[in-house]
């Protein structure tokens, strides 16, 4: 690692059609750490993550990843989206998609040459997925899924790693698989963001705990952090006032 | 005006021959037509009703007119290129088979099909004002005219369901029907105009291959050559884009740069396909070919080069056609010709065929029958305690409850796969090695799966056997090898009975597996 | 470009249709928001199904089942032409849904797929028999159709007083029939249409109102077909329903403002139409366009106000 902190966010605020989402995030991600982002439904977890990639307009504040905006950097993370948000009957094989996670890498109209063709093959290896590259992806059960993404991400061979809910609907192999996978990704000294919704298993799987609704409740260590009183905060229904207002907001301008 | 409106009284289905006798639209009225293109008889109708199988008998009256020769004079003539025109047809259906299929290839991916519905229609106000520019059918005028109207037109579906709150298909729906609506009002403007060459314009509704000239297809070829430069220069940001648009955005692919590339190419394709297919029937040929496609092939590379393949030859079907049956309009035909790719596509595909599905449909309640009979087998064998070998077919027919004559003819059908033999008599069946190890497998299965069940799941003991009825013909061995770990390679079922292990399948013969 | 647009005379454009040419305007206009009333109806329902675009689909598809129709029966009787419309409708539903079951192909490709085969396959037909001589049809009449071409006289006579033209009277008393169903029916309508899920449970037979309204629509489309065509049937099924679901949230102002959306395009579109010299039908179609624009700009102006949109974080999800 060269020292610098793998991401940093500043007063971040995103909102959908002048409604706020998310507000005021302030946040400084140390390096080789495994991240839990947790918080309620509809609390942002993932508008966060793609606030961070530039996925979404900012409504206030800015994102740095290792020093420096988010476009300039953008090859030093790498991205596991939502399962749900690709169509699975897309005509490409396991293979095909595990080598987008080079497209990053490559220049303008650059076909992936046989370097590639490599890197992705140890990834899928890791995954346990190689016997599948020929597959059409449609043909696979949940967890493979969620392998081949993990396995695309790794081909990116990034830093700073952001999943948005790689445990959800995956089959218990796959999810100790995947938790073995991130913990060797810490080892290696990448810091990777997760965002997660059981939060039983969040205390068993993560170093640090980004406690997420609207707002940061909390940030830190996950002995700090997973306490009654601070996980009321996040999950205690409309408790904050912010919340609070913007309901109002809403009816009347219904 | 009103006056004249009246006069010009016409009506959509006249079954009497007698046409209006004036007309306010001077020239698509039908007296015109038909002077222009000298009658088309029975041939022609006899292409069509082979080709969608329309009951022949509605014609069966006039058949006796046919005539052979003039339907293979013209078919020769199509095949020798001896017209020019004809040469422009056939080269420009097969630049727009290509544009078509390539671009259609990601509108079916992308879920944007109805979106090249609503833009082909979009652009008949530029079709319109392209014309009036000059009053003539100068294809770059229109060209550009209809791109600038499409593009127009794919800005309103974009401003409609970003700023109300309606849904995207009545943003399409408004946009396509209200640009026509401009288009429509134009067309019969300049089709009342006094003076002015106003022929042609009507072909673009359509189609008309025949009409293609050299500009036109000149335009076409640089559009084709542009549009496969551009999806090979940049085909891994198009797939990346296509089918994960934010993660090609999170790895620094602009997404949306790419959409608005591949918007302005099948404005193109539409805009430059117009002469050829028509206003109404552009989405057919930039859809169809390509769902032929995606029903054959689980490769997006293979999907493009298909599609262009069937768009290619559903053009020249459809000049074809439209030649053969004297300039009949191109676009219906082309558009049936795709048709009847697709429902080939639809009915043989080897893998998402709807006969491949059946057929593997098929032989799977064939494998579980074959399974089912070898089980109930086993289980007469269980009962004597595997004291004997030869199982009566007679004991068999009551134990599954069916007549003695079907259940011969179902072990007849073991003995045809290798599974079973007949003693001499016919009257009692033996286990082969291999039946025996399959009904060992699925008996196995079904017992593995009800204690797993009843262990792992917490069901009750009788509520399992149902479950295990249809899990045992699907479970595969690297699953079992995790059951029979899981279960501490159990010997016994829920229900008291011995599981069949690894040993005693793989490891021995079918005599010993009793005295264990 | 001078002799394209003729000029404004307010006499011939605005008075002369009211006066010497009266009874051509009366029926022209009594057509045109006819049309507009029933196919905004069941446009209104189609909209909030979201399945506008099946409305595209079996405005084209009717076609062949009209010409088919014809072909079979010899005649050009309501009914007939009806059953033609009704059974090419339900085969579009019936295609559309065999392709998104049996195939991977996703719904927007099956919808395109369905009715522009069928189109096809009608045009086609068309064109053959146009040019073989045993039916006159006009293959553009198909796309746009022609209120001012539709036949108005003889009037159709009871009991020795002159109701009005028959194609008029028809439409009528379709327009008529749909506002008394929709009015018996508003509840069943309303749920299923909302929440599928809730009326299942409540015992609606959800599929029976599915295909209730595909009927309801094939019929308004071919009563629609011969004075407004294929593509401009297709606007007038969304744009007034689009208007009124522009102006008012709620279901029963919005099925009155469907009419009155339907009366103004049909008045201020035949204006347009004499004064251009153009098709009627489409002239009615790009006015009740503008007015969808007008109140599409009255909602933005007043939104820059303080409006949120209470659909924001649903669209996160």
């Amino acid at each position: 690692m060269d020292g610098e902190t793998p991401l940093e966010v500043h007063d971040l605020s995103v909102a959908y059609h002048k409604k706020p989402v998310l507000y005021g995030i302030d946040l400084a991600v140390p390096a080789g750490k495994l991240i839990g982002i947790v918080g309620p439904n509809g609390a942002g977890k993932s508008t966060f993550i793609k606030a961070v990639m530039g996925l979404l307009p900012l409504s206030s504040g800015w994102v740095k990843v290792y020093g420096k905006s988010y476009r300039e950097n953008c090859r030093r993370v790498g991205y596991v989206p939502q399962r749900e948000s690709v169509d699975w009957d897309f005509p490409v094989n396991v293979m095909d998609v595990v080598l987008m996670g080079r497209y990053g890498r490559l220049r303008l109209g650059q076909r992936p040459g046989a370097k590639d063709r490599e890197v992705a093959r140890e990834c899928l290896e890791k995954v346990h997925m190689l016997p599948y590259a020929k597959r059409q992806i449609g043909n696979l059960s949940g967890g493979q899924q969620q392998r081949v993404f993990l396995a695309r991400a790794l081909a990116q061979e990034s830093d700073l790693y952001l999943m948005d809910e790689p445990f959800v609907g995956v089959d218990a192999a796959t999810e100790s698989a995947i938790v073995t996978l991130l913990r060797e990704l810490k080892e290696r000294g990448k810091t990777v963001l997760v965002v997660h919704h059981d939060l039983s298993s969040a205390k068993e799987y993560f170093d640090m705990l980004m406690l997420l609704n609207m707002r940061l409740v909390a940030f830190g260590p996950t002995a700090e952090v997973f306490t009654p009183e601070k996980l009321q905060t996040t999950y205690g229904g409309r408790l904050t006032i912010l919340s609070e207002v913007v309901q109002t907001i809403g009816t009347v301008e219904k | 005006m009103s006056g004249l409106l009246r006069s010009g009284k016409r009506e959509f289905f006249d079954a009497s021959h007698a046409h209006p006798k004036s007309r306010t639209r001077g020239v698509n009225s039908t007296a015109a037509r038909t002077s222009a293109f000298a009658p088309v008889r029975i041939p022609t109708l006899l292409i069509f009703a082979a080709l969608v199988l329309l009951p022949q008998a509605l014609y069966a009256a006039r058949i006796s007119e046919l005539t052979d020769t003039s339907l293979t004079e013209r078919a020769v003539r199509f095949f020798t290129f001896q017209d020019p025109s004809l040469r422009f047809a056939l080269l420009g259906s097969v630049l727009l088979g290509i544009c078509c299929g390539l671009m259609g290839s990601f509108l079916v991916v992308r879920k944007l099909a109805l979106m090249s519905d609503a833009l082909s229609h979009a652009v008949l106000p530029g079709v319109a004002l392209g014309f009036l520019w000059n009053m003539s059918k100068d294809p770059v005028a229109i060209f550009i005219g209809a791109t600038i109207a499409g593009l127009l037109g794919a800005g309103l579906v974009q401003a409609i369901r970003s700023t109300t709150k309606h849904k995207e298909d009545a943003a399409l729906g408004f946009v396509l029907a209200s640009f026509f609506a401009v288009g429509a009002c134009l067309v019969t403007m300049i089709q009342n105009l006094p003076d002015g060459n106003k022929s042609g314009l009507d072909k673009f509704m359509f189609g008309q291959a025949a009409a293609l000239g050299r500009a036109d297809v000149i335009l076409l070829g640089i559009v084709a050559v542009v549009t496969v430069v551009i999806v090979l220069l940049f085909y891994k940001e198009f797939l990346v884009t296509s089918f994960d648009a934010a993660f090609a955005s999170s790895g620094g692919i602009p997404a949306q740069i790419f959409h608005y590339v591949l918007m302005v190419l099948l404005a193109f394709a539409i805009v430059s396909s117009l002469q050829a297919v028509g206003v109404v029937l552009v989405a057919a040929m930039l859809v169809i070919p390509a769902a032929a496609a995606y029903l054959l092939t689980d490769r997006f590379g293979w999907m493009l080069i298909l599609a262009a393949a069937f768009g290619v030859a559903t053009g020249a079907m459809g000049s074809f056609l439209s030649f053969v049956g004297r300039n009949l309009p191109t676009g219906p035909l082309m558009v049936l010709a795709a048709t009847a790719v697709f429902i080939a596509a639809l009915l043989f595909g080897p893998r998402h065929g709807v006969l491949a599905k059946w057929w593997r449909q098929r032989s799977q309640s064939a494998r579980i029958g074959r399974e089912n009979m070898l089980k109930a087998m086993y289980h007469l064998l269980e009962g004597e305690n595997f004291r004997g070998e030869t199982i009566p077919i007679r004991e068999l027919a009551e134990a599954r409850r069916e007549p003695i004559e079907d259940v011969t003819k179902s072990v007849a059908k073991l003995r045809a796969h290798g599974l079973v033999s007949f003693s001499s008599d016919h009257k009692a069946a033996v286990f082969t090695p291999d039946g025996w190890k399959r009904a060992c497998e699925i008996v196995r299965n079904h017992r593995l799966w009800e204690l797993y069940l009843t262990h792992a799941a917490n069901y009750a003991v009788d509520h399992v056997h149902e479950d295990a009825e249809k899990i045992e013909h699907i479970l595969g061995e690297d699953t079992v090898r995790q059951l029979e770990k899981r279960l501490n390679y159990a010997h016994q079922d829920p229900h008291g009975k011995l599981i069949p292990g690894h040993q005693d399948i793989y490891g021995k013969g079918p005599v010993r597996q009793g005295a264990r | 470009m001078g002799e394209l647009i003729p000029a404004f005379d307010f006499h011939r454009v605005i008075v002369e249709p009211w006066t010497e040419g009266f009874s051509l305007t009366i029926w022209i206009v009594l057509m045109g928001a006819l049309v507009g009333t029933a196919c905004g109806l069941v446009g209104n329902y189609l909209l909030l199904r979201r399945m506008a675009l099946v409305g595209d689909a079996i405005s084209h598809s009717i076609l062949p089942g009209l010409v088919v129709a014809f072909m079979i029966f010899r005649t050009v009787n309501t009914p007939v032409m009806f059953i033609g419309a009704l059974g090419a409708g339900l085969l579009t539903v019936a295609i559309i849904e065999f392709i998104q079951k049996q195939t991977r192909v996703k719904v927007d490709a099956a919808i395109c797929i369905a009715f522009t085969s069928l189109f096809a396959f009608g045009v086609t037909l068309v064109s053959a028999a146009e040019a073989a001589g045993p039916v006159h049809v006009d293959a553009e009449c198909v796309l746009y159709g022609e209120i001012a071409l539709v036949p108005f006289d003889p009037p159709f006579v009871l009991g020795g007083i002159e109701l009005g033209p028959p194609p008029v009277l028809r439409m009528a008393i379709v327009t008529l029939l749909l506002a008394v169903a929709i009015l018996a029916f508003y509840k069943e309508l309303l749920i299923t249409s909302f929440d599928p899920g809730l009326s299942r449970s409540m015992g609606l037979r959800t599929t029976f109102w599915h295909y209730g309204l595909m009927i309801a629509l094939s019929l308004v489309v071919v009563s629609a077909f011969e004075s407004v065509g294929a593509i401009l049937a297709v606007a007038m099924l969304i744009v007034p329903a689009m208007f009124a679901a522009q102006i008012s949230s709620r279901l029963p102002m919005r099925l009155l403002w469907t009419g009155i959306h339907a009366v103004v395009s049909a008045v201020t579109g035949y204006h347009l139409s004499v004064w251009l010299q153009c098709s009627a039908a489409a002239a009615m179609v790009v006015c009740g366009a503008a007015l969808f624009v007008l109140a599409w700009g009255f909602t933005a102006l007043g939104k820059r106000r303080a409006h949120v949109e209470s659909t924001a974080l649903q669209r996160e999800a």
